[in-house]
């Protein structure tokens, strides 16, 4: 042996890693707005503008929404599924994707053309009064179930992908074996492949309540007064933070037990899945009546869900000549804003996928983001802006800068969680000694990011950044909150016109929105189709 | 001979645990080390001590200069050892001909594929060179994995469990092309297995591990023949006990006496291994309790006739083995035997 001196230049000490800080800055701007909500309600006098029953009021007509959505989009959900993967029917290739499409509709669009196409006025309702005399149509569509109907069929595609997911796992031998032990196809359904799939259509649910919760446009102009309608009412029309804060935090609580039911359904998910003797599930062909019936179900979703009220509002937008130069406008607002957001998301949510793989608490501040409403994201971010705002005086272009990185910080925080599961799915094939082995061969830390990671994961990030992409096309309440003042994204043109009874020029920007998200939600959901379970 | 790398005293500790408790070990040039221990002793963890994945609680890993210290870590990628990884770890998005570059930084990029090509082809694998990793065999990725190793010249190879994954009528295949490229390459390599068979066909140097310690160092028929303890002779197959008392340099059998030189009075343990137990005239009585049949061999279970009852195995030619209830003589083949204090 010859000198045994340490060489202090290549040496040093272990100590956490550029990366590792990283990914704690964005779980940290993931988290932000939601302390300042906190120390909002906590600290702001109590306003005398909105009463407690108010409240009380809201937060029932939210419950009873969130339970009437719940059941529907379960039974719906799970049911598609089920056929799609369980049975062969006409149809049913084309539907397994179809029915993710509804995603690409925002909620306004639905409650936009069901109001107006069930209104008394309407063309179903008049078609009625004409056939048989009286019009005897028995649901009204701006009521609490006419809400639940709109909201269950924008959001069942939560609980159809991960029940669907979740059947596809399922090994055929689990199945098969419960028949060898005497149980007919229902048995087999009641006593094993749903109670497998449990997990799964729990965290879809949980998803979909998410979406409704969060949800402004479709409930305000159904006229449906809940708890983020209140966020944003005690904002902009009684201007009093404090309450807005407080109906915020009211709805913090409920977004943490969901995600806490949305993570608990995903770590059973694990069960069954990926076992050695996975064998592919062989669809059992379907024979007349049910065949049918199969089909026009798979069907029908979609046209509720899609079909139908987008048709109509096509036929109410040929009407009229659209304002093009605003709806231009708004276009270009919409895409640059949905492009910057999609990419500054991603790259945070990278950092966390890259920096933490491993760490929970993390991913689980990031996804508390993710449960949270826009409105009250929005609200959580304009209480340390204003103090930004005191503090450099309101020069005009520099309030405009702020504004709009509030916005994009907004949708980060809020979509960060979206965008890191596909990420994290991605970077799953790289194993722990791929990473070693880059190491041994040579590479440094961030070499192995660059080489290996981000290679690997390059479809996944591509993929985030159009799931970012489609959401924040869709986004409204915080947008409406914090966007500059006459800064129209098509969501917000689309609200004001038909907050204003313009439903045909309403009709414009809302089709341009599903026109535009149909095309990544296709790619995204046949995508998803091919993939199989280890794969 | 040349030390490549030195293990003074490491350990390793997870939480209150020792993973690996006080090893020291050295590696020579040009000779190929085989870490024999069952799984969890701590073997694996060595091994990523050594290229530097984990820093270490104590002790030290040296070259000509340290690597590894409680206070100092040389990170992986300036170290100079490669890595054959137990599931591969080859990159998915890679072709091979990439993989094996992947490691080449210091080459100019008109060289990098040619010494790829050229590792290729010491693992007889050129042809796949454009293929992707997926679309190779067990064997061949095994193989690959090793030529991207071997590519940027090591002066150490470390092997986790090399031949783990593959299957039985694979792996005598691929543990000689293993050792052809190994030996071509003229590096140290440590080999971690936990299959006795396989240490001992291609180890130059032998180190049995256990719960985070090394039991034994040596060539592996010094350590076949003469284990240091019984969970050293366990390492390394199947072996027989006997507690005997030794008086005077001599150990008594119900089989015949054994040489105890250099043990103290008192009781100790003869270990025999299978083949110690031969049958010839003028033995010990048994009678044949079971003999279960394992191709060319069987295994022959004995009990000798005596004051205690002792049941010992025998390894033995099928063609002629005994058959249940025979009574026979046996003697002891004092060479395949050892003794060991308490």
């Amino acid at each position: 042996m010859t000198d045994l001196a340490a060489p202090q230049s290549a040496a040093r000490p272990a100590g956490p890693s550029a990366l590792k800080i990283g990914a704690w800055l964005a779980a940290g701007l993931a988290i932000l707005p939601l302390l300042a909500i906190v120390w909002l309600a906590l600290t702001r006098p109590s306003a005398t503008a909105m009463p407690l029953s108010l409240i009380m009021r809201y937060g029932l007509t939210t419950a009873a929404l969130g339970s009437l959505t719940a059941v529907a989009v379960t039974v719906l959900g799970t049911s598609a599924a089920w056929l799609v993967v369980m049975y062969r029917f006409p149809g049913r290739s084309l539907f397994s994707w179809a029915l993710a499409l509804p995603l690409a509709t925002p909620a306004f669009a639905l409650a936009y053309g069901y109001a107006d196409l069930l209104d008394v006025a309407g063309p179903v309702r008049t078609a009625l009064r004409a056939s048989f005399g009286s019009d005897f149509w028995p649901m009204e569509i701006r009521s609490l179930p006419g809400a639940a109907f709109v909201l269950s069929m924008a959001f069942y595609p939560y609980v159809y992908l991960t029940a669907r997911s979740a059947f596809i796992s399922q090994s055929v031998c689990a199945l098969e074996a419960s028949r060898t032990l005497g149980s007919t196809p229902w048995e087999t359904l009641t006593r094993v492949a749903l109670p497998l799939a449990r997990p799964a259509i729990i965290a879809g649910t949980a998803l979909a309540l998410m979406e409704v919760f969060a949800d402004y446009g479709a409930v305000s102009f159904l006229g449906v007064q809940t708890l983020t309608t209140g966020v944003v009412r005690a904002w902009s029309v009684y201007g009093a933070p404090g309450s807005a804060a407080r109906l915020s935090l009211l709805l913090l609580a409920v977004a943490a037990v969901l995600l806490w039911l949305e993570r608990s359904g995903r770590q059973g998910q694990s069960f069954g899945a990926n076992s050695a003797r996975w064998r592919p599930l062989e669809p059992q062909p379907l024979q007349g009546w049910a065949s049918l019936g199969a089909s026009l179900f798979c069907l029908s979703l979609i046209s509720f869900g899609l079909l139908i009220p987008a048709g109509w509002l096509a036929y109410r937008a040929l009407s009229a000549a659209p304002e093009a130069e605003r709806l231009v406008q708004a276009a270009m607002t919409s895409f640059g804003l949905a492009g910057i957001g999609a990419l500054v998301t991603v790259v945070l949510a990278a950092l966390i996928a890259f920096g933490a793989p491993h760490s929970h608490r993390i991913k689980r501040l990031a996804s508390l983001g993710y449960a949270t409403p826009g409105a009250v994201m929005a609200v959580g971010l304009l209480a340390p802006a204003s103090l930004i705002w005191r503090g450099a005086g309101s020069g005009g272009s520099q309030t405009v800068a702020l504004a709009l990185s509030l916005l994009i910080l907004a949708y980060a925080a809020r979509l960060m969680a979206s965008a890191l599961g596909p990420i994290e799915a991605g970077l799953a094939r790289v194993t722990p000694s791929m990473d070693r082995a880059a190491r041994t061969l040579g590479e440094t830390e961030t070499g192995t990011l660059r080489r290996v990671h981000v290679p690997i994961a390059k479809g996944a990030l591509w993929t985030a950044t159009l799931l970012v992409f489609v959401d924040v096309l869709k986004e409204l309440p915080a947008t409406l909150i914090l966007r500059p003042f006459n800064f129209d994204t098509l969501a917000v043109l689309a609200d004001r016109y038909a907050s204003d009874e313009r439903l045909a020029q309403a009709a414009w920007p809302t089709l341009l929105i599903v026109l535009t998200a149909s095309l990544p939600i296709i790619i995204l959901s046949r995508k998803i189709m091919q993939s199989r379970p280890g794969e | 001979m040349t030390t490549t790398l030195t293990l003074d005293h490491v350990r390793k500790l997870y939480g209150a645990k020792a993973a690996v408790d006080g090893v020291s070990l050295t590696l020579e040039a040009g000779k190929i080390t085989c870490l024999l221990g069952p799984s969890g002793c701590g073997k694996s963890t060595l091994l990523r001590l050594i290229a530097g994945l984990e820093p270490l609680n104590g002790g030290t890993i040296a070259t000509d200069r340290i690597l590894s210290g409680p206070t100092f870590h040389v990170p992986p990628e300036q170290r100079d050892i490669g890595f054959v990884f137990q599931d591969y770890a080859l990159f998915p998005h890679m072709s091979v001909e990439d993989n094996v570059a992947f490691g080449l930084k210091r080459l100019s990029p008109t060289e990098r594929p040619k010494r790829a090509l050229l590792q290729l082809q010491r693992v007889h694998l050129a042809d796949r060179a454009k293929a992707f990793p997926q679309s190779l065999s067990g064997g061949e990725q095994q193989r690959i994995a090793l030529a991207r190793a071997l590519a940027r010249e090591p002066a150490l190879v470390l092997l986790d469990e090399p031949f783990s994954g593959l299957d039985a009528h694979l792996k005598a295949g691929v543990r000689d092309a293993t050792l052809e490229a190994l030996r071509q390459a003229g590096t140290a390599a440590l080999i971690v297995t936990h299959d006795a068979e396989e240490a001992l066909m291609m180890a130059d140097h032998l180190a049995l591990m256990d719960q985070g310690q090394i039991l034994q160092t040596g060539t592996p028929q010094d350590c076949y023949r003469h284990p240091v303890s019984l969970e050293a002779a366990r390492l390394l197959g199947p072996t027989n006990h006997i507690s005997v008392m030794v008086v005077n340099g001599i150990a008594e059998t119900a089989l015949g006496t054994l040489d105890a030189t250099g043990l103290s009075d008192g009781p100790a343990i003869a270990i025999l291994r299978p083949e110690a137990l031969r049958l010839a005239a003028g033995g010990a009585n048994a009678e044949v309790t079971s003999n279960r049949f394992a191709g060319a061999e069987s295994w022959i279970g004995l009990r000798i006739d005596g004051a205690s009852r002792l049941d010992l195995q025998a390894r033995m030619p099928t063609l002629g083995s005994p058959p249940i209830g025979t009574h026979l003589s046996v003697i002891l083949d004092p060479s395949a035997c050892t003794l060991t204090p308490v």
